[in-house]
């Protein structure tokens, strides 16, 4: 089995006496895109800042690359991360350019030009190389910032809401740059509140409140706090099938109109569809009932004493 | 090589930032103006020469027993000695201008919130401090520079003659560069220290008050015969300067940790 690129093994972070971040495990592949969800003050940064070796753990331990991330090692270990931090933190009178090759120059890279050069052709800044960054839009600058992120090539990138205040074109642009950085088989954990977002580009979702609430896909999630429904639209008023489909053996049928609702695994769907045509009804469509991501976040933060597994990633 | 590179954004940033120079270009002009117009304008204006002023005969014997000021004829002799008296002001310039820059530096990562993406690189405390510091001092020098070399040019166009040979002597040499960057080394490491709890460039610039004031102290310390600069009282400044820069050096570097830079800078 491949080391992962990313581990965190029962990290714990105390503030005095508040618990920033407590026992959170978790695991994050080489091309795999880990979105963290919490609430503001859930932990996230703090997570992110122990990943990257810039604050350390009051217990528990990251590894990068198998590597343990220790106070001697993590100058080393930091040239494998890329960290874009939640404000692009740019420098206003300096050129694109200039921002990028200082960071290449601090990473040591041996050919600095050419990494940033590679750095603006991919991310198409090309053309505002020569502009100082205090000239950029919003957009603009976290698309520097994502540049500046990656210039010295890691193979692991912490994002910590990198669309955040974006209007939805540049949001988009960032969105595609990171689903970018998946196929170059980077390993990236974003951290973001915009649940679409983590829908559109991440493969597992981590959510946090200090500790680790669930780790997996969002499938995987959806089915373990929400029985999986079927929703049939009839062409005409609902009520009358719910008798028949009850009678056929279908469980938890509810009505809405001309919609019926059932649990999806009560009985197989095409017997469903069957029992519904030979009673004369109309059918208009048929699709599992999927509760959005927004509905297991937050079913997942108000029932937070349960505790859900996936193959990759555990809590207490 | 990361200090260097941290450096060359350093020194690009105050490039594009020339207001910075603002305050010690002022303080140069005035530590410059004040001797030519006391040793040399006001006495040509009134037509009376220094040397016949009773005020400054301790002036005359001091400059009599020394073999380099011997040679100088009396009015000359006050020149010099009004000159060297004033060289002290010029160690106001590299003060004053490594304090707005090094309080700009710090606090200007603080304001734009680029501290957290450089702490990720994997520059140690020492390299960026070291950049900060250099940033600061490194222009501040070459200000210094410059300042003493109009200084000894004014002398040697507007002074008698003698004047300017005496001001490339150890005394203002000292003054100037002994004193002057070490005090500037204790500015900016105050700024820097000071900069970490506050978020206004301006705030950490009034806490040099406390590095500036002893010199114009200096100066009037003189002016009342409390002590002249000798080589041994430079010196001795030289010392105490020291030991309080390694005092602030190591606050800064506690104050730098990147933890306490992550969790508590606000």
């Amino acid at each position: 089995m491949a080391t992962p690129a990313l581990t965190a093994e029962h990290l714990t972070r105390h503030f005095a006496s508040r618990v920033a971040v407590s026992d959170a495990s978790f695991e994050l592949a080489a091309g795999e895109i880990l979105a963290l969800l919490g609430p503001n003050g859930a932990g996230k940064t703090t997570t992110l800042r122990m990943l990257a070796g810039l604050i350390a753990p009051t217990s528990g331990s990251v590894q990068i690359e198998g590597d343990p991330m220790t106070p001697r090692a993590a100058p080393r270990l930091r040239t494998r991360i890329g960290f874009l931090t939640e404000a692009p933190g740019l420098w206003d009178n300096l050129t694109v350019r200039e921002n990028l090759s200082v960071y290449a120059r601090l990473y040591g890279l041996r050919e600095p030009d050419r990494a940033v050069n590679d750095a603006l052709a991919l991310f198409e800044l090309g053309e505002r190389s020569e502009d100082r960054t205090a000239r950029l839009s919003k957009g603009l600058k976290q698309r520097v910032a994502l540049a500046r992120a990656i210039v010295h090539q890691p193979r692991i990138v912490l994002l910590d809401e990198p669309t955040s205040g974006l209007d939805p074109e540049s949001a988009r642009g960032v969105r595609e740059l990171i689903v970018g950085m998946r196929r170059q088989g980077r390993a990236v954990l974003l951290c973001t509140h915009n649940l679409d977002e983590v829908e559109r580009v991440a493969d597992r979702v981590a959510v946090l409140r200090s500790r680790l609430v669930a780790v997996g896909t969002a499938g995987e999630l959806r089915q373990r706090l929400f029985a999986p429904r079927l929703r049939i639209r009839l062409s005409t008023a609902a009520d009358q099938f719910a008798a028949v489909l009850r009678s056929s053996g279908a469980q938890d049928v509810e009505v809405n109109g001309t919609s019926l609702s059932l649990a999806a695994e009560s009985r197989p769907t095409p017997h469903i569809v069957r029992t519904l045509v030979e009673a004369g009804a109309g059918i208009e469509s048929v699709e599992r009932d999927e509760p959005s991501l927004e509905e297991v976040y937050i079913t997942l933060l108000r029932s937070e004493g349960g505790t859900v597994r996936s193959s990759r990633g555990a809590s207490q | 090589m990361r200090m260097l590179a941290l450096l060359r954004k350093e020194l690009i940033d105050e490039r594009q930032n020339p207001a910075l120079f603002f305050p010690a270009l002022i303080v140069g002009a005035v530590a410059i103006l004040l001797p030519v117009i006391v040793a040399i304008i006001i006495p040509y204006a009134t037509g009376e020469r220094l040397s016949d002023s009773s005020d400054f005969q301790a002036a005359l014997e001091l400059y009599r027993d020394q073999p380099r000021t011997r040679g100088l004829d009396p009015e000359a002799a006050v020149q010099a000695y009004l000159f060297q008296f004033f060289a002290v002001m010029l160690v106001l310039i590299p003060v004053t201008s490594s304090m707005a820059l090094a309080a700009h530096s710090v606090v200007g990562e603080k304001q734009a919130r680029s501290l957290e993406p450089l702490l990720v690189t994997p520059i140690t405390t020492f390299e960026l401090l070291g950049a900060k510091v250099l940033g600061a001092f490194i222009p501040s020098l070459a200000l210094t520079v410059i300042s003493f070399l109009v200084y000894v040019s004014v002398t040697l166009v507007f002074a008698h003659e003698g004047v300017a040979s005496v001001l490339v002597g150890p005394r203002s040499l000292g003054t100037v560069f002994v004193i002057g960057p070490l005090a500037a080394l204790a500015a900016l490491q105050m700024a820097v220290c000071v900069s970490s709890r506050v978020n206004d460039a301006r705030t950490a610039q009034q806490f040099g008050v406390l590095v500036i004031l002893p010199i114009p102290g200096i100066l009037i310390a003189q002016l009342a015969g409390a002590f002249t600069l000798t080589a041994p009282v430079i010196a001795g400044i030289a010392l105490g300067l020291i030991v309080i820069n390694a005092g602030l050096m190591r606050i800064a570097i506690a104050l730098f940790d990147r933890e306490t830079i992550l969790t508590r800078w606000k």
